[in-house]
């Protein structure tokens, strides 16, 4: 055997003791295979690591709802896993006249039904139209857009607050009040969607008006099919956003019960002294929010991630 | 200094040079960038200075068709046979002179116009016990604000309507035929298809982003505050004293809160963005490995998150934290700490506790985006470097590194933008707190700009200097956008030298 | 496309120009704390059988925190409620934003005969009084354990028993309203005087004394003890041992301790009894334009706020009544909450006007105890603190 110490510059080398030709592993060769598994395992262990400290909040959260406010304690405990295993909380929340949260679980879905539909066509119409067509003012409307959008969001509440009132669109009016502040600024949105579109050839676009297709036939019949990612991503953005607005919703809708969407229920409940021993009835809460949410999440994850990283690339 | 000096110098020399070459560029940068203002401001007047000439001259030269056309709008069209436009033009000249001319007077344009530079100056009284309400300065603002927005698009249709009567008389004097009402609605599908599409997306981006914004920038200089509310108070304007209260250079109150808040949020959107940004290229990097098993499932695991709502996760995280928390507890009865640390209560334990937290919630979507990136590096680069004879932290430096920076450089700049501006994870959280004897206007050591104006707006109806801090906000972004936006292609050309 | 946008722009404008005209009959809206809107729902339908000039008006009633009730008015007075609930400190910042009206004439003579002195202090600014008094007990207390500590008279002892059993003391020591205990009870004075209108004309503080330094360094060393919690609410508190909190969380109380439970007013500290406020809370009527609703919402105010709807008030929620007759009962006098409370009040001063900022200003005070930042300084430097505190505090004064 050569030395064990060298390197040895080649893989071959001649055993003249033997008469044969053998091939050895250079020791760098098998130290690196070594190492490379060393590092493999504790890539793995840091991904456990990561995984349970990632999922850890969501585990103790429905752990905590759990636990009942009846039997046990329903504020805040120094504890993690309940005495008792029980269903207290789920009741109290989906079947107590006293609770409205089904209520604000059907404003919350009926609020992001809406957005969802039409955030999508407007978003979709303004970064089409930007994207395929080239008119007097297209710059300008680019840049006008990037400026505002440089301006917080709650610079303007209290004046979105007073244009609804006008229109009697406040308290028990939020939800269509919500829905009209939510919508009529979504086409400010439009970058990630453009970018997708700039990706569909043009030529797509010439040959179909070479037909004698309007522009308008052009987007139904040709774009739209191929947009079909785009607006997937686009709907569940839309769709996602208003579960967890909390202060929007509440400065509109304050003092109508009925009309909160269940971000400020939920949070009432955490935060207003009001409300003792509601936190495991918080907790029960936000797992029925986040699950379904998750779920349609998980489900549609291709077309977020397809969205997301063209967005990004794009730049 | 000549191209092969440059090359013989250090990589930190160069960004030295790199450095220094931008601050001395900046003079002349900014030099340009005023002469440009200066051209637009230019060429807009004399913009306008062309078209009253042209406005007299189609006077002059029109037929009577086109001067009728300046006192009934749509006479024109009409008249000569495009019914649908002139129809169209006649109907919001009477809407026009309806709303400014409103019979009762409390409603009409010409009344908030005129109150608009006083912002009112009934003020309410009691008659009895009755209580009755003098003029209401929010509204005289809006609305006034709404009418000059009316008139200017007034102004604009009236010109369009003159253009078009002498474009059209062109057209039939050269023997060319109009365009028929059916034509333009047909056009509408095409050639016009952006107006169509565009319509109501400028319509509510005007109505519920522009004037909104407006709107406040003119209160800014207002009084409108907590004892200066209407309907019951009026409140008028006062210039610049609120710019000069908020940007005092004194030591005391809100000059100094503003400076301590302001340093806050940019260290705050600065660990944000590049420390999520650094750690999630990480785990990218890790997850995306050769020989890592489960990519889906480890993706997916930490992808989960982001599903989760915000007010959920971040208000139960907040609970955890606390002083009698589930950590703390936990923490103790294990016998690692004797008393509870002060998470929330201790300004820069708060502030490290903030940013962590942020990583927990930032890691999954820098991860993905960062994962699609890799994707797209061509592995024979890899696979080049590794004949060469390099280590895993070489070729990340030299490869992945530069690549995803090129390609995420825009969205870096959009990340600290919105860091600046991320009002969830902070008021959830903290809620700004803890507050301190050092701080006027309630502000805590780990608000940002966006959290104070928050609580300005809601708990003080302080709104004023809520409007002065939002306009501050959107000049430091601006200035930020500007100067980093400037800063990407010199990125670029390091690429080319490489 | 800029003519569409004009055209629909104006017909917006038209459309929201029209006011919508109110309803035939009266509608009075009514803002009450969540656990007492069925209880108030009773009361209204109470009022309108015993009062058949007003039978047809239509009230209805909306649970709205007494926290947030006076920013919501405050922030549109227009769309807020008619009648509300409140507590007195939002007092002098309801009047000076126009949000709250003054108290019939009659009615304010059977007020101030009837309630007790704290609360009818509390609904006055100057002499001017603005609001209904509906109960007194929005003070504070101690609330204990039993079992777990057996000398509720001192602090030293209590956080001593609460350190042998691993159980905590919670005090909210950095709120302005529950650090005056400290301060008071050494003998300091913090009180604004206000005029008729709400506006605060003269700060009385002593805070910048060889008092307030006492009080600052007992918060200090509170602070330090292992056995101490900032916090004052039920809700989010682990492993109570005792805490000082007021009757709204008698329920909590009573089902976290179980057969533990009891009260007593607040121990002494280093040689001084904690004193602190005594708090009330009102019922206030918006400022009316129409002198029909104006007469229906005074009645019903002071319907709501009589001997015998606060006493059944008790009866509900447990809420102590600021009415002198109704805190005779023998029910009120019964409850061991009540009594720990009015045992406080004796060392309390009801809580008068302060200025918005003050509160902040405590919180920063006493979060920079929590923060540790005075652990190590000396008396002087605790003396320039407060000299800061009382400074700033004058400038918060009506200029």
């Amino acid at each position: 055997m050569s030395d064990n110490n060298k390197i040895p510059e080649v893989d071959i080398v001649v055993d003249e003791a033997a008469g044969v030709i053998r091939e050895i592993k250079p020791e760098k060769l098998r130290s690196k295979k070594g190492h490379e598994r060393r590092v493999n395992t504790s890539i793995y262990v840091i991904l456990i690591l990561m995984s349970i400290i990632w999922l850890a909040p969501f585990v103790f959260l429905v752990f905590q709802s759990f636990r009942s406010y009846l039997t046990e304690s329903g504020a805040m405990v120094n504890y993690l896993l309940p005495k008792q295993w029980s269903l207290d909380n789920y009741v109290w929340l989906l079947t107590d006249p006293s609770s409205d949260f089904l209520r604000w679980y059907g404003n919350t879905v009926i609020i992001a039904l809406f957005c969802a539909v039409l955030q999508t066509i407007m978003v979709l119409s303004v970064s089409y139209t930007l994207s395929r067509m080239r008119f007097k003012g297209r710059k300008l409307i680019m840049n006008l857009v990037l400026v505002l959008g440089l301006f917080p969001g709650f610079l303007t509440m209290i004046t979105l607050y007073f244009l609804l009132r006008q229109l009697n669109l406040t308290q028990s009016g939020a939800i269509p009040g919500l829905i009209l502040i939510y919508v009529a600024s979504s086409g400010m949105g439009y970058y990630i969607s453009k970018g997708f579109f700039d990706t569909i050839p043009k030529s797509l676009d010439e040959s179909a008006r070479i037909d004698g297709a309007t522009r308008a036939q052009v987007f139904r019949m040709i774009i739209m099919p191929l947009a079909k990612p785009i607006v997937i991503y686009t709907i569940l953005m839309a769709f996602m956003a208003p579960w967890g607005d909390y202060v929007f919703a509440s400065y509109v809708a304050f003092g109508s019960k009925p009309s909160y969407n269940v971000a400020v229920g939920l949070y009432q409940w955490v935060n207003v002294n009001d409300y003792q021993g509601y936190f495991t009835r918080f907790c029960a809460g936000g797992v029925l929010v986040a699950v379904p949410i998750t779920l349609l999440f998980l489900a549609l994850q291709k077309y977020y991630v397809e969205g997301v990283t063209g967005g990004a690339v794009k730049g | 200094m000549t191209d092969l000096e440059y090359f013989k110098l250090s990589k930190p020399e160069r960004m030295i040079r790199g450095i220094g070459r931008f601050f001395l560029n900046l003079p002349k940068k900014l030099a340009g960038g005023i002469k440009k203002l200066g051209l637009l401001i230019v060429s807009l007047f004399k913009g306008i200075g062309t078209n009253i000439a042209d406005l007299f001259t189609t006077f002059k030269n029109g037929d009577w068709k086109t001067r009728l056309s300046y006192l009934v709008m749509g006479f024109g069209s009409c008249a000569r046979g495009q019914w649908g436009r002139g129809i169209l033009f006649f109907l919001f000249q009477t809407v026009f002179n309806l709303y400014m001319f409103f019979p009762n007077a409390q409603f009409s344009g010409c009344y908030y116009l005129g109150k608009l530079s006083t912002l009112g100056t009934v003020a309410t009284y009691k008659e009895g016990r009755k209580t009755v309400y003098g003029d209401n300065s929010f509204f005289i603002l809006l609305y006034g604000v709404l009418t000059l927005f009316f008139i200017i698009a007034f102004i604009y249709t009236w010109r369009m309507n003159i253009k078009q009567n002498k474009v059209s008389e062109e057209l039939l004097k050269n023997g060319h035929k109009l365009k028929t009402t059916k034509d333009d609605v047909n056009s509408l599908m095409d050639s016009q298809f952006h107006k169509t599409m565009l319509a109501l997306p400028v319509l509510g981006v005007t109505i519920f982003t522009i004037l909104p914004i407006l709107f406040m920038i003119l209160v800014a200089f207002t009084n409108f505050d907590a004892t200066h509310q209407p309907p019951g108070k009026l409140f008028t304007w006062v210039g610049w004293d609120n710019f000069r209260q908020l940007l005092a250079t004194d030591t005391t109150s809100y000059g100094s809160t503003f400076r301590h808040v302001l340093l806050w949020t940019l260290i705050w959107a600065f660990f944000a963005t590049f420390l999520n940004y650094f750690l999630g290229m990480l785990v990218a990097i890790m997850i995306n490995k050769k020989g890592i098993k489960l990519k889906k499932m480890w993706r997916t695991i930490l992808v989960m998150t982001i599903a989760i709502p915000q007010f959920v996760s971040l208000l139960y995280v907040s609970k955890m934290f606390a002083a009698d928390g589930l950590i703390n507890t936990y923490l103790m009865k294990w016998g690692w700490i004797s008393a509870p640390l002060p998470f929330w209560t201790d300004p820069t334990w708060a502030r490290i506790t903030i940013i962590v937290i942020n990583v927990w919630i930032g890691i999954p979507y820098l991860m993905l985006i960062a994962t699609g990136i890799l994707m797209n590096i061509p592995a024979d680069l890899y696979e080049s470097a590794r004949i060469d004879g390099a280590n895993a932290f070489q070729m990340y430096r030299k490869i992945t590194l530069p690549y995803m920076l090129f390609v995420t450089g825009p969205y870096l700049l959009t990340s600290f933008t919105g860091n600046i501006n991320n009002f969830n994870v902070i008021f959830l959280l903290s809620g700004g707190k803890p507050l301190s004897l050092e701080l006027a206007g309630n502000a805590g050591h780990t608000d940002l700009l966006i959290t104070w104006l928050y609580k300005m707006t809601v708990n003080d109806t302080n709104y004023k200097l809520a409007a002065v801090i939002g306009i501050l906000v959107f000049i430091v972004s601006a200035v930020i956008n500007l100067v980093v936006y400037n800063m990407i292609p010199s990125i670029k050309n390091e690429e080319d030298f490489q | 496309m800029k003519k569409i946008l004009a055209i629909v722009l104006t017909v917006a404008m038209m459309l929201s120009l029209v006011s919508f005209a109110s309803a035939d009959g009266i509608d009075i809206k009514i803002w009450v704390a969540e656990n007492v809107v069925d209880f108030t729902v009773e009361q209204v339908e109470a009022f309108k059988a015993a009062n058949p000039d007003f039978a047809d008006i239509n009230v209805v009633v909306e649970p709205v925190g007494e926290g947030d009730a006076a920013s919501k008015m405050i922030t549109d007075v227009e769309s807020g409620a008619d009648i509300f609930g409140f507590a007195q400190d939002q007092l002098a910042r309801l009047v000076q934003a126009g949000a709250i009206e003054e108290v019939e004439e009659e009615n304010a003579k059977v007020v101030e005969a009837e309630n007790d002195a704290g609360s009818v202090g509390a609904v006055k600014l100057g002499d001017v009084m603005y609001a209904y008094p509906m109960t007194s007990d929005n003070g504070y207390f101690l609330y204990y354990d039993k079992s777990v500590v057996t000398d509720p008279s001192d602090l030293d002892k209590i956080l001593a028993d609460c350190e042998a059993a691993g159980k905590s003391f919670y005090m909210e020591i950095n709120s302005g309203w529950y650090q005056t205990a400290f301060f008071f009870g050494a003998g300091c004075e913090l009180t604004f005087d206000t005029d008729s209108e709400g506006a605060l004309v003269k700060m009385n503080s002593s805070y910048a004394s060889e008092a307030g330094v006492k009080a600052l360094k007992s918060m200090i060393k509170l602070a330090k003890s292992p056995a101490f919690m900032n916090g004052s609410s039920l809700s989010t508190a682990t492993n109570v041992g005792a805490i000082v909190d007021g009757t709204w969380d008698s329920g909590a109380a009573k089902d976290l301790f179980g057969d533990n439970y009891a009260a007593a007013k607040l121990p002494v500290c280093d040689g001084y009894q904690l004193g602190g406020f005594g708090g009330f809370k009102m019922l206030g009527i918006k400022p009316q334009t129409d002198d029909d609703k104006l007469a229906a919402c005074d009645a019903l105010a002071a319907f709501l706020t009589s001997e015998e709807v606060q006493l059944a008030r008790y009866n509900a929620v447990g809420w102590g009544p600021s009415n002198l007759k109704a805190q005779q009962s023998d029910a009120v006098q019964a409850d061991v909450a009540l009594a720990a409370l009015g045992a406080q009040l004796a060392y309390t001063i009801p809580q008068g006007q302060y200025p918005g900022e003050y509160w902040g200003l405590a919180t920063g005070l006493g979060d920079d105890i929590l923060a540790k930042k005075y652990d190590d300084a000396d008396d002087a430097a605790l003396l320039e603190i407060l000299k800061g505190f009382e400074a700033t505090c004058e400038g918060y004064l009506a200029k």
